[in-house]
């Protein structure tokens, strides 16, 4: 059809109809066309108008607002038209057009996204066959997409001509251009336009890359898909081609400081290991506070199987399409009592119809640390030695470096492979990953594999029944530092060793020091180890059936299985005294099964209304269950020994008095519910949203089993106004919602009287059951504004939220007399914590053109967080080592923000005595900081030339304090007395401090949280197709973590260590962590 | 159309048959209430040893009632050491009198009897046999009597109660007299032992505190003694001593050695511990707190001077080298029991010890509450009663004793001096004179004789043979001497501190718990 418009219009140029105003209008809509249709993307293809008796004009006008497409036409030849009244809803262009052309003396044709309006003709169509090309060169080409599909239909124009073909369905293309200064305009529908200067090539490929559809993307909310611009709530999408680059171990640092209001911390540097992610603030009175994940329609547990292991360790970021973040509670109140802390939606990429293609891209790189932490070197010491006057024993004549001892390049290597392709029948994608990374630490790392088959079938000869499937399986093994605490954890002691002792002997034995003396963290870093290994499954099938096309049933039925072991042992060679070594093996296997009935509706329900709806029904299991195992080796027969083996490969050879074995099967918790959502979209310009679950779990008492969780929203699509005039601003919607949501993360058996086996023959009541418990309630405002402007370059979303956590499901004191051993009792606490804010995100294409483009997208979150009407002020943030057993540093109290940092005040150190002056001689403790941060900062930029582009993205995390337990008391000035080393900062401080300063927590060890950091920049070239073989070749070099601005003196802001008391998480408390690395990669993606 | 009406019924029917589960919590690798009471008696015999468990860690642990009663007097002390043990001021508050109700140790060893006396009431439920029952509800009483002696105040419940309201109280006179009756009510049904297991000695000894110290309950400021309960004091020791089961050891350490279940002679009541077997097991404690750390200890706690000098040089309670199994050849014949002052050695090489930055490591006695000087590391006298199982350094063998026939016959002369009628049973004597020296002068003991007592020369006895046996607040207490200054507290202290306070979080939590008096 394309075919003949183009024929049809090459006949009427040809024959003089066209007027040579309307030729110069032409050619300057072809070049706008080139400009705009990377603008225009995203606008709707949609047409919704309600007018009477307007001019051609105006109507045009107002298509163009909603579409983007544009008019070509004479004023004289408009002048012919009469005015209409129309009245459509949701109609594609072609049906808008053939209703106001009705009737008219003018016709139209549609070339790429120009309406080009002509007369009539008033004599009979020649016959189409007919061939009549203008002299000149024959140049030949192909089209095709990003991913080497061919893109059939792509129109080919001669630039400044009304010379035009059409790409046949192979992408081919054949026309017949003036000369060698010709230039080509390629443009498809949904795809950026390219502008080719041919020279004396007569043969081209073409490829045309996506057009940024920010407004029109297919966004995933709750069990389903909605287009963005029918959101009522606050959604943010990132897709695989924005996510963070480099080689990251898990999902959620592919999104790091790509979204507003999302906070996303790595605990520390360790490969693999959990993060902490803040969604809209800090309201965890309990828990993790995490978010919930949804893989592919899956809800996952989320709970880390083994400690320092990321939960979302198993699934592959290869793998990833895109990463969706509900925010407010109009959004995430469809998933109920899991939502309070938002909800995270991953989805994984899909086999598309087409050619069987094989993906493949090899990323190999080397870490190293990123900052040190600065204690004083050999040369240093032995001045220190002298000036505080401590004993001269204490120089042992060396010369070592411990942390660069322990610290190591690390190489990591990547390797992703997909294969995916079908019909439109079936479709599929299989993947695999390889994943071998070195940690900056010796003997630390992660390696992981991971497999996936992604499949979508589709059945009948109506197509109505269909079958997806997906199956994940990943297995993870992580090699990471001993957990243990001073003096053995490998960080203390890498800070303490005194850097004239050597870490070796003459002999190239380690230099094991006495007992009471420090670990040798070199030694440490060979003796003691911690292996961990997951192993997770993740499949799930989908059948639906569409019994037309508005209404469609769907199962979802999935099993996720994953089991972690965990082996760790220490050589006996380490401790001198206790020549008998100690190993342990522990074991926990977490099962998650789900059913999902879903039934959704979708129709316009009158020209004015479309109604969606959705109704479902789910049930899911959780089930834990493990084992440990621990022992010492026998003291008779010399320990475990020293053959060379892992103590846990021969466990059974250990003292039978000093083994302790435990297992446990957590009550099996069961989560049922219902849900529901309205969707309303009334005239294209006010939507309505409505959602309500009820949810119903085995944790809570008898009397409050289920929770209600109900949400409303709306929103105004103001540009689609009448009276909406500012012609710069493209497109305006204002939106608002209020919702509640819930928390059900506290342990099972809280409301019953539990029992537990416990050792020698005991049992015990182990809980203070409480069976009124009921949930959590997280009640949520947003009020929001999306608009575009300056031809859809810009886009912007601002949003305001207000979110209460009421009835805080909280482990209170138990009331005496009560269960022995368990500290706790859940209740539901009286009392808010408040979290309001602004997010602000922008996108723009600042430059666009064909070999030369910028993009610019900035984010930034800016946070208030308040504690109210508790009863009582609650403590956590527990310090440990030594000098601080017992001392508390954090509190939930009314008026403070949650987590304050509650300690002494600081004044300063006594020149006289170099004591620390405190106030109130310490005996009181103040609010002295705020762990929360008070803005979020995301920089993301894309810089293209040619081949060659530059993509950087920054993050940075503004307003907190950070305890900096590490100063406070591993590296403190006693130290040096005690034969340890200590900080720089206090040897070079103006005052000298007096050795015998008490450890004691106060407002001296926090520091301000500030950082920018370089997280990561990618310089890439599009080699383009290599040979026949290879497709889309792509090399790449990424910098991750290249610097960071920061005034803080640990290893990296970025840390969140586990002070939790009872259950209260800690926030913003360092405490000498994994060292955070610098990477740099190089990388190549092809596919065949 | 009507196919597609079916295949949705279809599909609502079998979400139905899938769903609407009931949402019971079911347990799988624990029980329920009813689960629990459902099967017989071995039930309450595993019941009734988590009883015991119970308090293991209690006494044990060496930082929770060895805290509050220890600390609190002459006897030690934890001095901040420069950067090591500071904790928040936790320990020199305890020493120096300035606890208030957020104190971390008052919370934990409330919280560890209340979980005794729950666990003891909770038995009852379930049908236990009459010794069963018995032995719970002394080990109640035992937990009760703590929490009458440090917090005035003891919270109860009847089996079966609701734990999420709040427990009534009995204070002072009436908790000591439902703890009497307790005791007087179940002591028949009580095994004749081992000491390891609630016993009738350890229910007459327990008794014996009670009479002791009515006078304090009443009026921890101003006790009077009747003389009554002296004599009631008198004649329940002399059913223990007449019971000829307790008799001295051959040497004073016997009692708290590695294998003092079996050689333990004295002891009346202890906390069974087995090598390696009871994880809740901290005894480790009791020697990794006071050594230094090339000793392979903490550094922690110390004894005062004064209160290490009132011991003669010849007293074998004060220092021995008492050798276990396992334990390194000591060719010096260093002093590896009691305490350690001076020189400290590598006891398999017998090299002196030195510190990390290397000292020599020097005990000396005196000892300041905040130690700021170059050896500050060194400072103070560390006590080690226990001797150390080097076999299972970490999970010792040692039985924490609660009573040993020691303090049966010093609270007997206690009873005589305060007004009771002097009595004569087994060899110890009639008068308080003979029976103190009967101690003093044993082969184990090694002291002299004494030549005339009164209350203050019987305090100091009690100090030197029960030191670390958790009596020294109780015993302060009822001879008046606990607000008065001692060593790193010089000064007289507030009458209030004479009962800890109700930890914060109880009052919170329970309406029914007034905070004592001045907190």
């Amino acid at each position: 059809m394309q075919l003949s418009i183009h024929r049809q219009f090459w006949k009427l140029a040809q024959r003089g109809l066209l007027k040579t105003l309307l030729i110069m209008k032409l050619t300057t809509a072809f070049l706008l066309a080139a400009c705009l249709s990377a603008s225009a993307k995203g606008l709707s293809q949609e047409v919704t108008l309600s007018e009477k008796n307007v001019s051609l004009n105006q109507i045009f006008k107002e298509i163009n607002r909603q579409t983007g497409y544009t008019f070509v036409y004479t004023e004289s030849l408009l002048e012919k038209g009469k005015s209409i009244t129309i009245n459509v809803r949701n109609a594609s262009i072609e049906q808008v057009l053939e209703l106001c052309f009705k009737d008219q003396p003018l016709t139209y044709t549609i070339l790429n996204k120009m309406v080009v309006v002509k007369e009539k003709p008033s004599i009979s169509r020649p016959d189409v066959a007919e061939n009549v090309a203008p002299p000149g060169i024959k140049i030949t080409g192909k089209i095709t997409n990003d991913i080497s599909d061919p893109l059939s239909g792509a129109s080919v124009a001669e630039k400044g001509t009304n010379n035009i073909a059409i790409a046949k369905e192979d992408g081919s293309f054949e026309i017949t251009v003036a000369g060698e200064k010709s230039i080509l305009l390629i443009s498809y529908v949904g795809y950026e336009s390219k502008e080719i200067s041919l020279g004396n090539q007569t043969t081209i490929s073409i490829k045309l890359n996506p057009a940024n559809q920010a407004l029109s993307d297919i966004v995933v909310v709750g069990y389903g898909t909605a287009k963005k611009k029918d959101l009522t709530g606050a959604v943010a999408s990132v897709s695989s081609k924005d996510f963070n680059k480099g080689n990251y171990a898990t999902a959620d640092q592919l999104i790091q400081g790509k979204m507003s209001g999302v906070q996303i911390i790595n605990n520390n540097g360790q490969p693999g290991n959990t993060t902490t992610i803040k969604i809209r603030g800090n309201s965890a009175m309990t828990g993790t506070g995490q978010p919930l994940f949804v893989l592919d329609g899956v809800p996952l547990d989320g709970r880390s199987l083994l400690a320092n292991t990321n939960p979302l360790n198993f699934i592959n970021p290869a793998d990833i399409a895109s990463i969706d973040v509900l925010k407010d509670a109009s959004a995430t109140a469809i998933y109920g009592s899991r939502a309070a802390y938002g909800v995270v939606i991953i989805n994984t990429k899909k086999g598309q119809a087409g050619i069987t293609r094989i993906e493949a891209n090899v990323t190999n790189g080397v870490s190293t640390i990123a900052r040190k932490i600065k204690v004083l070197n050999a040369q240093q010491y032995r001045q220190a030695i002298t000036y505080y006057n401590v004993s001269p024993l204490s120089d042992k004549g060396g010369n070592a470096d411990a942390l660069d001892a322990i610290t190591q390049t690390g190489i990591q290597q990547n390797y992703n492979l997909a294969v995916s392709g079908g019909n439109e029948t079936g479709k599929y994608r299989v993947s695999l990953g390889i994943l071998d990374q070195d940690g900056i630490v010796r003997k630390t790392g992660l390696k992981k594999y991971s497999a996936g088959l992604a499949t979508n079938f589709k059945f009948l000869e109506s197509k109505k029944l269909g079958l997806d499937l997906n199956v994940n399986g990943s297995q993870s093994l992580q090699d990471i530092p001993y957990t243990a605490s001073a003096p053995y954890g490998l960080f203390f002691a890498a800070l303490q060793w005194n850097p004239t002792d050597s870490l070796k002997k003459a002999d190239g034995s380690f230099n094991i020091r006495p007992s009471g003396s420090n670990a040798n963290p070199l030694a440490l870093t060979e003796l003691q180890k911690e292996n961990l290994k997951t192993s997770t499954i993740l499949a799930s099938i989908s059948p639906y059936y569409k019994f037309n096309n508005w209404l469609e049933y769907r199962l979802q039925m999935s099993i996720n299985y994953s089991s972690g072991i965990r082996r760790t042992s220490t050589n006996q060679a380490l401790v001198p005294n206790l020549l008998t070594g100690a190993a342990s093996i522990g074991n926990s296997e977490l099962t998650t099964q789900q059913i999902t009935h879903t039934l959704s509706f979708n129709k316009e329900i009158s020209p004015n209304i479309t109604l969606s709806a959705l109704a479902g029904y789910e049930y899911m299991k959780f089930k834990m269950k493990g084992f440990s195992m621990s022992a010492t080796g026998r003291t008779s027969t010399g320990g475990f020994g020293n053959y060379g083996l892992d103590y846990t490969n021969y466990i059974q050879y250990s003292d039978a008095n000093g083994r302790i074995i435990t297992s446990f099967v957590d009550p099996l918790t069961e989560l049922q519910s219902f849900f529901g959502r309205t969707m309303v979209n009334l005239k294209e310009k006010y939507l309505l949203t409505a959602t309500i679950r009820a949810d119903g779990s085995s944790k809570f008492g008898k009397n409050n089993r289920y929770g209600y969780f109900p949400s409303f929203s709306a929103a105004w699509v103001v540009s689609n106004e009448k009276f909406f005039k500012p012609s710069f601003v493209n497109s305006f919607k204002i939106r608002a919602g209020w919702g509640k949501t819930g928390n059900q993360e506290f342990p099972s058996g809280a409301s019953q009287a539990k029992y537990s086996f416990l050792n020698n023959g005991v049992i015990g009541q182990v809980n203070n059951p409480n069976p009124d418990l009921k949930w959590q309630s997280d009640e949520q405002y947003n009020v929001g504004v999306d608009f575009t402007i300056l031809h859809n370059r810009v886009s912007a979303t601002i949003d305001y939220f207000h979110k209460t956590t009421t009835d805080l499901l909280f482990p209170s004191f138990p009331v005496q007399p009560s269960s022995p051993g368990s500290v706790v009792r859940w209740i539901n606490l009286d009392g808010n914590i408040i979290n309001k804010g602004v997010e602000v995100a922008i996108n723009s294409a600042l430059i666009d053109h064909s070999d030369f483009s910028l993009e610019l997208g900035v984010n930034a979150t800016f946070l208030k967080n308040t504690v109210s009407n508790f009863p009582t002020a609650i403590q956590t943030g527990r310090l440990e080592g030594l000098g601080v057993t017992g001392a508390l540093i954090e509190i939930m109290r009314n008026g403070l923000p949650a987590n304050a940092f509650y300690t002494r005040k600081y004044l300063g150190m006594d020149k006289g005595t170099g004591r620390p002056i405190l106030v109130d001689d310490g005996t009181t403790s103040y609010y002295v900081g705020d762990p929360n941060p008070n803005m979020l900062l995301g920089v993301s930029s894309t810089l293209r030339y040619k081949k060659l582009s530059l993509v950087v993205n920054m993050n940075g995390v503004f307003g907190n304090d950070i305890f900096n337990s590490t100063n406070l008391n591993i590296i403190n000035v006693g130290g040096i007395n005690a034969g340890r080393n200590i900080a720089l900062d206090i040897y070079k401080a103006p005052v000298k401090e007096s050795l015998f300063n008490n450890v004691t927590a106060s407002s001296r060890y926090i520091e301000k949280g500030n950082y920018l950091r370089m997280s990561n920049l990618t310089l890439s070239y599009n080699i383009g197709d290599v040979a026949k073989a290879f497709k889309r070749a792509n090399v790449f070099v990424t910098g991750q973590n290249l610097f960071i601005i920061t005034k803080y003196s640990g290893f990296d802001p970025e840390v969140n260590v586990d002070r939790s008391l009872n259950g209260v998480p800690s926030l913003g408390i360092d405490y000498a962590q994994y060292p955070s690395a610098r990477t740099i990669l190089i990388g190549l993606n092809f596919s065949l | 159309m009507l196919r597609k009406i079916l295949i949705l019924t279809a599909c609502i029917l079998s979400s139905l048959i899938y769903s609407c589960t009931k949402l019971e919590e079911r347990y799988e690798g624990d029980l329920t209430a009813s689960q629990v009471g459902g099967s017989g008696s071995s039930n309450t015999t595993a019941l009734l040893e988590g009883v015991y468990t119970s308090l293991r860690r209690t006494f044990t642990n060496h930082v929770e009632v060895f805290a509050l009663s220890v600390q609190t007097t002459d006897e030690a002390m934890v001095p901040t050491r420069g950067p090591d043990w500071d904790d928040d001021g936790q320990w020199r508050q305890l020493h120096q009198h300035k606890w208030e109700e957020t104190h971390v140790k008052l919370r934990d060893v409330f919280n560890r009897f209340g979980g005794t006396i729950f666990a003891a009431t909770d038995l009852l439920r379930y049908n236990p046999t009459q010794q069963q029952e018995a032995e719970a509800r002394f080990l109640r009483a035992w937990s009760m009597y703590w929490l009458l002696d440090l917090f005035d105040q003891v919270p109860y419940r009847d089996p079966g109660e609701s734990v999420i309201q709040p427990a009534r109280i009995r204070k002072g006179s009436e908790a000591l007299d439902y703890i009497i009756s307790e005791i007087e009510a179940i002591a028949p049904a009580l095994p004749d032992g081992p000491a390891y297991i609630a016993n009738k000695w350890a229910a007459k000894t327990l008794l014996m505190k009670c009479y002791l110290n009515k006078g304090v309950y009443a009026n921890r400021a101003n006790p009077t003694f009747s003389a009554a309960d002296m004599n009631k004091v008198i004649s329940l020791a002399d059913e223990i001593i007449n019971s000829n089961k307790f008799s001295f050891s051959a040497n004073y350490f016997d009692n708290f050695a590695p294998n003092n279940t079996a050689i333990g002679k004295e002891n009346i009541f202890t906390q069974l511990d087995v090598a390696g077997v009871y994880p809740d097991n901290r005894m480790r404690n009791t020697w990794v707190l006071p050594l230094h750390g090339s000793q392979g200890g903490s550094n922690g706690v110390a004894t005062l001077p004064t209160f290490y000098n009132k011991f003669e040089a010849t007293d074998k309670r004060r220092q021995a080298n008492y050798p276990t199994t396992g334990s390194p050849a000591n060719p010096g014949n260093r002093v590896t029991v009691g305490f350690l002052v001076g020189q400290q050695y590598n006891l398999t090489t017998d090299v002196p010890l030195k510190t990390n930055a290397g000292l020599p490591v020097i005990f000396v006695p005196e000892v300041k509450s905040i130690e700021t000087d170059a050896n500050l590391e060194l400072t103070g006298i560390r006590p080690i009663k226990y001797p150390i199982d080097y076999t299972n350094r970490d999970s010792p063998d040692n039985d924490f004793v609660y009573f040993r026939l020691a303090d049966v016959l010093l609270m007997k002369a206690e009873a005589i001096l305060r007004g009771g009628t002097g009595t004569s049973a087994g060899i110890y004597g009639n008068t308080a004179l003979a029976i103190v020296n009967s101690i003093r002068t044993d082969p184990a003991r090694n002291a002299s004789a004494l030549a005339s007592i009164n209350l203050d020369v019987l305090l100091d006895e009690r100090g030197r043979e029960l030191w670390w046996e958790n009596w020294r607040r109780n015993d302060f207490i009822r001879f008046g001497k606990f607000l008065l200054p001692f060593e790193q507290k010089n000064y007289t202290s507030d009458p209030k501190y004479l009962v800890f306070p109700i930890p914060s979080e109880q009052i919170a939590v329970n309406t029914n718990m007034k905070q004592n008096t001045g907190y």
